[in-house]
């Protein structure tokens, strides 16, 4: 009994920080939301209107569509709602007050969770809108691949998450965290898988890039399911300065169901523990 | 008629006792903040060198020192906010066993900080404050109403539901003092508690600090000003380069002085064309007890007279007999030249002169430690 009360008093101040944090972050999640709405009814139902745009022919095309900005959205709003959980503490001095009161391990899961479940939210709000547009022109039943892509988007703006968290457990300011994240994820990754594609070709496939593994979200939807996974691309021409010839141009589709789960679950951990311990550390 | 003026004596004193709430006797007998050896260095920079300080139950204790002396990195690892280098830190709470609090992963709830200037996160007083108590265990049934009643104390009720950025810098001191003590802790440590307050909030903020006293709190007070810590503490510590360099009470602290100064209020001022003589004639009168050694940076004559005050500053050999001594002569001596209204010692110039002493032995120690070459066996 003693024990249960115990570990139920360990809890509470998680608890408590997820409620705060949630009411704390409020702001950024009604702008997200309001963002997910337009970006999601853009393109699933005003595109829809334009009389040169064609309606795709599957329920699965629809949402492949319509998925094509969600890494953005779940980028952005990881980055924002993540880059100030633990150095705006350091950055700000709001430390001074808060860690006395509350164990640093609690503390980070509390920020962490709370704020999770806002870009859950914001993503859930986006599949909702989405799934609800599908079943509006396609009829129901709605694709299950769509429940599955729903699932692996939830898995990578976790590990986004994590990996913001991670930065965010080591920089110096907000804006920092912000800016390095956002040039990791949307240039960084790419231009590295690029180059590793160019060098190796279907010989390594770049499973360390979380860029790579949140192309499994619109891979997921397509049935059958791409095989093989590298595409290669001919094409020939004249080149500037009289320079020619063909090119072949190769690139990965979407990292098997298997590994992009898996590794997406071990870099969630990976970030996690990694931003934890650090945060543990770091000294105000 | 005797037992008339008994009677009313004791009325006066009954209310006197309700006006200031009577502080508790400190129990000499249960340390509750140890700190043995407690260094912390910044890289190639000691910020604290070896402190050594207990704290009973039930004291206050000032810290006082220069900035940069380590006032604030002593707290900030009572809070465990910094790790030290070397040396310990031990608490007990509750009355338990002295605890290693590197050994203790919990935090310690019976523990109320304030450091720095708050920095708080952008919501309303009330969420704050709620959120603050919450995670610290305090009765969920009685937060509404602690709140309410710390919010009121410290007349920022009107200000509950408003956000703290809309604040300005004394009210967020408020509530930077409201969350050290929201979860009514035993143990309270407050760092420069009275920056960015006006006058008036100060004076609620000692008589708090009096009330929190007067409940058998332990309080830590880091300071610069002198006068706020000498009105509230019991022993006071002086740190200077990371070393404690002294501490006790302000009154035992200030007989390592070789002067002291008494202050002598008068009835009435005295006449320009009188006062060289009269001054004359007092030095001479109390020249047995007046400072022979005087140091000329706080006054070149041991006898001076404030027109502003309308009264003397006396500078005498620091004796408890010699102050009986010269209050009997400036009655019966002069009692035709002047009457004594009041005569004291004022604690913050005491404390004043021996922080300023104190800072410049340690000035000089340092130098000569430096020149001396000692500095590469450190």
């Amino acid at each position: 009994m003693n024990n249960t009360k115990e570990n139920l008093t360990g809890i509470k101040p998680i608890l408590y920080t997820i409620v705060f944090e949630i009411k704390k972050q409020r702001k950024k999640f009604y702008f997200f939301s309001v963002i997910a709405i337009i970006i999601a009814v853009l393109l699933g139902y005003i595109l829809q209107l334009i009389p040169s745009f064609l309606l795709s022919d599957t329920q699965a095309e629809f949402f492949n569509t319509g998925l094509q900005f969600i890494s953005f959205l779940t980028l952005f709003a990881a980055c924002l709602f993540f880059s100030g959980i633990i150095c705006s503490e350091f950055d700000k001095k709001t430390g001074f007050i808060v860690f006395p009161k509350i164990n640093k391990y609690k503390l980070i899961l509390g920020k962490y969770f709370g704020n999770l479940s806002l870009v859950v939210a914001i993503v859930t709000i986006y599949y909702f809108i989405l799934g609800f547009l599908g079943f509006f022109y396609y009829g129901g039943p709605i694709n299950i691949r769509f429940f599955y892509s729903y699932g692996v988007a939830i898995l990578y703006v976790i590990a986004l998450s994590s990996f913001v968290t991670f930065f965010s457990s080591f920089m110096r300011s907000v804006n920092l965290t912000i800016i390095s994240t956002l040039i990791i994820l949307l240039i960084g990754f790419t231009i590295v898988d690029q180059i590793v594609t160019l060098i190796f070709a279907e010989n390594f496939e770049p499973l360390y890039s979380l860029a790579y593994l949140g192309s499994l979200i619109t891979g997921i939807l397509e049935y059958p399911f791409p095989d093989p996974r590298f595409s290669e691309f001919s094409f020939s021409g004249m080149g500037p300065g009289g320079m020619g010839g063909d090119f072949t141009f190769g690139q990965w589709v979407t990292p098997s169901i298997a590994a992009g789960i898996t590794l997406l679950l071990v870099f969630i951990v990976v970030y996690f523990v990694l931003a934890a311990y650090l945060f543990k550390r770091r000294q105000l | 008629m005797k037992t008339m003026i008994k009677d009313e004596e004791k009325t006066m004193m009954k209310i006197q006792e309700k006006a200031i709430p009577k502080k508790p006797i400190i129990d000499r007998s249960e340390v509750v903040i140890k700190l043995e050896n407690l260094t912390k260095k910044f890289g190639n920079l000691t910020a604290v060198k070896n402190i050594n300080l207990e704290v009973y139950r039930g004291e206050t204790i000032g810290l006082v020192g220069p900035n940069g002396a380590g006032k604030t990195t002593t707290i900030k690892m009572i809070a465990k906010i910094l790790r030290p280098n070397s040396g310990r830190i031990l608490i007990r709470t509750n009355h338990s066993e002295l605890q290693d609090l590197a050994k203790i992963s919990r935090t310690i709830s019976q523990m109320g900080f304030l450091i720095d200037i708050p920095a708080l996160y952008n919501m309303t007083a009330y969420q704050l404050l709620r959120y603050f108590a919450n995670i610290q265990n305090y009765p969920k049934d009685k937060i509404d109403q602690r709140i309410d009643e710390l919010l009121e104390r410290f007349k920022l009720s009107e200000w509950k539901f408003e956000p703290v950025k809309n604040f300005s810098k004394g009210m967020t001191q408020k509530i930077g003092i409201i969350q050290a003590i929201i979860h009514d802790p035993e143990i309270i440590i407050l760092d420069e508690p009275q920056t960015g307050l006006d006058p008036l909030a100060r004076v609620e903020i000692r008589k708090y600090i009096r009330e929190l006293q007067s409940q058998g709190k332990t309080i830590f007070v880091a300071s610069h000003m002198l006068y706020e810590i000498s009105e509230v503490c019991d022993k006071i510590a002086l740190i200077n380069y990371g070393s404690i360099i002294g501490f006790d009470t302000v009154e035992n602290l200030a007989l390592t002085l070789k002067t002291s100064e008494l202050n002598c209020e008068l009835l009435n001022s005295i006449n320009a064309s009188e006062l060289e003589r009269l001054i004359d004639r007092l030095a001479e009168s109390l020249d047995p007890y007046l400072d022979k050694n005087l140091d000329p940076m706080i006054s070149k004559i041991p006898v001076k007279y404030y027109p502003e005050q309308q009264g003397f500053k006396i500078f005498y050999d620091g004796k408890n007999e010699s102050k009986g001594e010269i209050l009997k002569i400036l009655v019966k001596e002069f009692e035709s030249d002047f009457t004594v209204v009041s005569f004291t010692q004022p604690k913050t110039s005491q404390l004043e002169r021996v922080y300023t002493e104190m800072v410049k032995d340690n000035d000089a120690k340092k130098k000569s430690i430096l020149s001396g070459g000692l500095v590469k066996n450190e």
